[in-house]
């Protein structure tokens, strides 16, 4: 008990020192308490200042921040924008929103509202806010070094036409979304134009359309990542470099459902994610010079469906378990490098005991073939014709492409062990 | 006997052959060119063959880039249909729709076009939102601009 005197006034000389740390700010209220609406204490703050929201329901309809401020909202605050009008239109650089909850934002065919709008803005930070039943939860645009981290994002979609994308990036840079909870939308997080961004450990379930969708997007990463439930776990689409490592894609499960869609990318790594229970684990259309190493795929219905417009790839080191079909394609050639995958469907041997086969294995099976020539022929999959027609198939190839080989299988499974084989 | 059965069978083969439009199922049906779910029901687009065969799309860009590689010549197609910004979920004719390109309005495709059905609406958003408003036949020299 002696101590609690010198507890408190270390506790205030912090307090003090926090305040010195930035000697111009000055803390203005907002609240039904202090019978000052949130544009009003915005009006009156000074760039710097920072504006403490206390808990209540507030419908002020569009709020504007076209000045550097930090908003914090004190027990979740719920800002309503009564399905008439967007919430946050923030113009300004180095704006901080922090603690609050948006909600029944408007929907219109002409303007994207959204609970956020950041446009133009540099050094924006986003943090820990819910978004509920927002038409577009966060929308981004030509912004530069923002962060968004630690939302919630839940939309109640009533068709699909009235939701917009839980995080929305359009012609942006160098923008960190991190730790974010997306569901409900038409794409859980969105990239448009957008370079140089970071896309981490986010949770992006049960969105109508994608997870996490690039469109025209270079040089971005998204890194230890789970997408489960989408329309299809994430698209890549007409993008360059592109760096995808330790996401789970899981459960995208449905009659054109995808773990990992390419479509006409280039130059991006794929390493160390985990398919499991999709579909297609990766649909690959137009994708050139890929990377794709130390990848789990299981229980999948294809793992790997690459089309022939595919150059160039290097599957490697991949485990291959308990998928219906490992690997199929629409082409009579093969222009990929498959090496060292762990195959549980291979059948050889390693006399020389090197740790890997010595027979060659051919991962796309006639059948897998025959299937998507005619999808209905899915009714003899098991069969003792599909069987024969397999094994005839295996021993003297004629239809699936001759040198699509792995020459030399994993004899065990392959574990990522940091950036080795870069 | 015969003759009934004959106009009978004539009538259904003349039914069955003519080509026409389907709704597009928004959040299922993928775009024929980039394989894209459609989601938006304003920018969604339409093409059917003299044969009946329906190809759809998400936007207009992949309408014209799958245009390029039709597998009949533009002159067998019976219908070329777009939704509108100006009535979202209805199918128009692609030919009869101004198409207003304006940065602050991006379209799925990431060449901001956006189709209007009345040509004043659009006048009156190019207003709002400036941008320069093309006609159907101008869309193919911007998409293979260099």
């Amino acid at each position: 008990m002696k101590r609690l005197p010198v507890f408190c006034s270390i506790l205030t000389t912090l307090i003090i020192l926090g305040r010195t740390e930035n000697p111009y700010a000055e803390i203005i209220e907002g609240g039904p308490g202090i019978n000052r609406s949130i544009r009003e204490a915005i009006r009156i703050a000074a760039p710097g200042d920072t504006v403490r929201v206390g808990k209540g329901v507030y419908s002020e309809g569009n709020i504007q921040i076209q000045k550097k401020i930090h908003l914090v909202g004190i027990d979740m605050p719920v800002l309503d924008g009564n399905g008439r009008s967007e919430i946050f239109t923030i113009t300004a650089d180095s704006v901080t929103i922090e603690g609050f909850v948006f909600t029944n934002t408007g929907f219109s065919y002409i303007v994207d509202m959204a609970g956020i709008r950041i446009e133009q803005g540099k050094y924006c930070r986003i943090r820990n806010c819910r978004f509920n039943d927002t038409y577009f939860g966060i929308y981004l645009k030509s912004a530069r070094h923002c962060t968004v981290e630690g939302n919630i994002i839940r939309g109640k979609p009533q068709n699909e036409v009235n939701s917009g994308n839980g995080i929305h990036m359009y012609d942006c840079d160098d923008i960190l979304v991190k730790d974010n909870e997306v569901t409900g939308h038409r794409d859980g997080i969105y990239l448009e134009f957008t370079k140089n961004s970071t896309i981490s450990g986010n949770n992006s379930y049960q969105n109508l359309r994608y997870g996490l969708h690039f469109m025209f997007s270079d040089h971005d990463e998204y890194i230890g990542n789970t997408f489960r439930r989408n329309g299809t776990g994430v698209a890549v689409m007409f993008s360059k470099n592109i760096i995808m490592k330790g996401n789970n894609f899981a459960d995208n499960w449905g009659p054109a459902a995808y773990g990992l869609l390419f479509k006409e990318i280039s130059d991006g790594e794929l390493i160390d994610n985990k398919f499991h229970r999709n579909t297609v684990g990766i649909l690959a259309d137009g994708a050139l010079r890929i990377r794709i190493r130390y990848n789990n795929f299981s229980e999948n219905g294809w793992a790997m469906n690459i089309f022939g417009n595919s150059m160039n790839n290097e599957i490697s080191n991949n485990n291959f378990i308990g998928n219906t079909f490992d690997l199929t394609t629409n082409s009579g050639r093969n222009n990929n490098l498959f090496l060292h995958n762990y195959w549980d469907q291979y059948t050889g041997y390693d006399l020389d005991r090197d740790g890997f086969g010595d027979v060659p294995h051919r991962p796309v099976k006639l059948f897998s073939y025959v299937l998507g020539k005619v999808s209905a022929s899915i009714i003899l999959l098991r069969s003792f014709f599909a069987g024969v027609i397999d094994f005839a198939e295996k021993v003297s190839p004629m239809i699936t492409p001759v040198d699509l080989t792995d020459q030399s299988p994993g004899i065990q499974k392959n574990y990522y062990a940091g950036n080795q084989g870069s | 006997m015969i003759r009934p059965v004959y106009y009978y069978s004539l009538l259904l083969i003349t039914i069955a052959c003519k080509p026409s439009p389907e709704p597009i199922r928004y959040g299922s049906d993928k775009c024929d060119y980039c394989t894209m779910t459609i989601m938006d029901n304003r920018f969604g687009g339409e093409a059917v063959t003299d044969k009946g065969k329906v190809y759809k799309f998400d936007a207009m860009e992949c309408m014209i880039m799958f245009s390029d590689s039709w597998p009949d010549s533009m002159d067998n197609i019976a219908y070329l249909l777009t939704n509108s910004i100006d009535k979202p979920g209805q199918l128009t004719d692609a030919r009869n729709c101004v198409y207003l390109r304006s940065p602050n309005m991006p379209s799925p495709m990431g060449m901001n076009i956006n189709p209007f059905a009345d040509s004043l609406i659009a006048l009156d958003q190019q207003a709002r939102n400036t941008g320069e408003i093309l006609k159907f036949g101008e869309l193919k020299g911007l998409i293979y601009a260099p």
